[in-house]
């Protein structure tokens, strides 16, 4: 090392150095801090009104004593099943062409910057893509078009997810699969996509908690119902509607329901997030 | 690189015909599927511009600077030079009727300013943080939990951050934040003239004359919609800079501090070596804030106006079709999806910008190894 510098530039220079070092922890600390900060009130002001009667009642209508919060979790629950069925095996398929057909005439270039520009989309633009296209010509707010909505949504994330952890699947599997006399069919259906399963099931898990939280879309494609219905052809009822319109209300007890969904909802992603990063680290292990 | 050659078989082995099915039949599927999603975005486009077709026939490229936007129509007294009111025969009073005009200068004004603000918050906050994943917390073995909190930060949906905005940071920036600044910087004065008097104070034209009057700090103003959204958009600058920062070449680092560089100087080199992927990680930010609807919809006062102090409330693209299109008429409608469409090719074109600038740093990155 430098024996001791005495000129003040080089003082200054060493100054600074320990300063922008203490504002880099400084600021990552501050990120900290203000996420603890947001889910310590989340969770606070929440937790007084959540009981079971939250998760298995039914709105009352009375401003005053609002009930739970059932039609609303099982709304969410059928969008997401709705838009799953339609979404993820749409998504795979095309991450699979993606990374096993990446060599076809004009497609798959335009398609995987196509998947990219969807991604992008803000999510009220594709509300009311979904008012539009569903909406006004079925005359009334359903569940199909909140669920296609959310579809719109799920597609582009699961094919990216899944055409990259179809490629991570090492070529010679492939190679080893042909030689042995398989067809390309075969080989994807036997080999490959065996092979990727645990990672393609995270991406899927990941667009779904993505979804779940989507208040948007659903603003103007399913709008809101008060009651339980599991009749996609009518406005479908949905947790992230239930809590905005909650939070908007003057009643304190609505306000009260809001903060109690909101922590619902927060849980139920922590422990969706954090399962679904354990099954992530495990199935790369695997693979490894 | 790990794609099969269309039409592979293998060249001694004749494969029955009652398997080839499988093959036409996945190639086709994939096919298909693929299609779909160029048939959505085809969609999209379509049924969009479709629909904003009639405002746009009607105002033009003069949308985008019209200021004012009003869903009623306005019946205002005509008056004569004399600036009286004048009637007809029948001594009824004689009115014009305005009818509604639509114009989009005041959200994509607030949708840039709110982005703006946000990103003036959140990308020095981001930056360091970065700095902080890349070469602080390896050592210190907090790399993995801060990481993954920050993820964590990325995934909670808007309408949480929302309902803490509409609880929380209102009264904040009512209670706390707007009399502090008022306090602050609103009693500057140099030799009389108050350098932000723009802040406080809005003068309003009244029948010809300036009135002037004294901004009340609700806490629902562009100010809080711009904290909130920087809230959100912290984590995907974060963790797109810090890959960034992950990709820049360790001899490059070596070196600098070989030759004497401190700990932020060998900083600045990094950050200077990574800027165009940074810019592309900043770019993704601000698409995310102009996307970005819940969270700001519920604190930025929903007033469709452009104002030069942060202290009033705005209104952003993304917060006007959400509260209004609900309970749009025809017209207001296509007025409406005109809006959309605006916000539509903005986000699309920040994306491809930034997309182009992230990827285009990591394939430098990895080559400079």
């Amino acid at each position: 090392m430098a024996t001791a510098s005495r000129t003040i530039r080089e003082r200054i220079t060493r100054a600074t150095s320990a300063a922008m070092f203490g504002v880099c922890v400084g600021f990552s600390l501050l990120i900290v801090v203000l996420l603890v900060m947001v889910l310590v009130y989340l969770f606070t002001r929440g937790i007084d009104t959540v009981s079971i009667g939250l998760l298995t009642q039914l709105p009352t209508g009375d401003q005053n004593e609002p009930g739970g919060m059932l039609n609303g979790i099982v709304g969410t629950i059928v969008l997401i099943g709705l838009a799953s069925a339609v979404g993820v095996p749409i998504g795979v398929l095309v991450g699979i062409y993606l990374s096993e057909y990446s060599n076809d005439r004009f497609l798959p270039g335009p398609v995987r910057f196509i998947c990219d520009v969807l991604a992008g989309v803000p999510s009220i633009v594709v509300g009311i893509l979904g008012y539009e296209l569903i909406v006004v010509p079925l005359g009334g707010f359903s569940g199909w078009a909140g669920a296609g909505a959310l579809a719109f949504i799920m597609i582009p994330i699961v094919a990216r997810t899944s055409e990259e952890m179809l490629r991570l699947v090492p070529r010679s599997f492939r190679e080893g699969s042909l030689a042995l006399g398989a067809t390309k069919s075969q080989t994807i259906f036997r080999v490959v996509l065996p092979s990727a399963t645990g990672s393609i099931v995270t991406g899927t898990l990941l667009a779904v908690a993505r979804i779940a939280g989507e208040t948007a879309p659903l603003l103007f494609t399913a709008g809101y119902s008060r009651f339980l219905t599991t009749n996609p052809s009518e406005p479908f009822p949905s947790l992230t509607i239930q809590i905005y319109q909650a939070a908007q209300s003057p009643f304190p007890a609505q306000q009260r329901m809001a903060w109690a969904g909101m922590l619902v909802l927060i849980v139920l992603f922590l422990i969706l997030s954090i399962s679904i990063r354990l099954v992530a680290q495990r199935s790369v292990r695997v693979a490894t | 690189m790990t794609a099969l050659p269309s039409g592979t078989s293998s060249p001694r082995i004749k494969r029955p015909a009652r398997r080839a099915w499988g093959d036409a039949l996945l190639a086709w599927s994939a096919r298909g599927a693929a299609a779909c999603v160029v048939v959505l975005l085809g969609l999209l486009l379509f049924v969009l511009i479709r629909a904003a077709l009639p405002a746009m026939q009607t105002y033009g490229v003069g949308f985008l600077t019209q200021t004012e936007w009003r869903v009623n129509s306005l019946d205002a007294p005509i008056r004569d030079a004399a600036g009286k009111l004048t009637f007809d025969e029948d001594g009824e009073m004689l009115t014009r009727v305005s009818p509604p005009v639509y114009g989009a200068a005041p959200t994509i004004y607030g949708t840039f300013a709110s982005a703006l603000i946000a990103l003036a918050v959140a990308v020095p906050l981001s930056l360091g943080a970065a700095l902080f994943l890349v070469r602080i917390a390896p050592r210190w073995r907090l790399a993995t939990a801060v990481g993954f909190l920050i993820e964590f930060l990325a995934a909670i949906p808007s309408l949480a951050f929302g309902v803490w905005g509409v609880f929380v940071l209102v009264p904040f920036m009512r209670d706390v934040i707007g009399p502090a600044a008022k306090g602050t910087l609103g009693q500057i004065s140099l030799l009389g003239w108050q350098p932000f008097d723009w802040l406080f104070f809005r003068t309003t034209i009244i029948d010809g004359v300036g009135v002037r009057g004294e901004i009340a700090i609700n806490g629902w103003n562009m100010l809080t919609g711009g904290l909130i959204l920087a809230i959100m958009i912290l984590p995907i600058i974060t963790s797109i800079a810090r890959d960034v920062l992950r990709s820049v070449p360790r001899s490059q680092i070596e070196a600098s501090l070989a030759l004497g560089a401190t700990w932020w100087q060998s900083s600045v080199l990094m950050l200077r070596y990574a800027r165009s992927g940074l810019f592309g990680a900043v770019m993704l930010g601000m698409a995310r804030a102009a996307g970005e609807t819940m969270a700001v919809t519920m604190v930025i006062g929903n007033a469709n106006q452009i104002s030069a102090s942060v202290f009033e409330p705005a209104q952003t693209m993304a917060s006007l079709l959400a509260t209004e299109f609900g309970e749009a008429g025809a017209e207001q409608r296509s007025a409406l999806l005109f809006v959309a469409l605006i916000l539509l090719v903005m986000s699309l074109l920040i994306n491809i910008i930034a997309r182009y600038l992230v990827v285009g740093s990591a394939v430098k990155g990895s080559a400079g190894q």
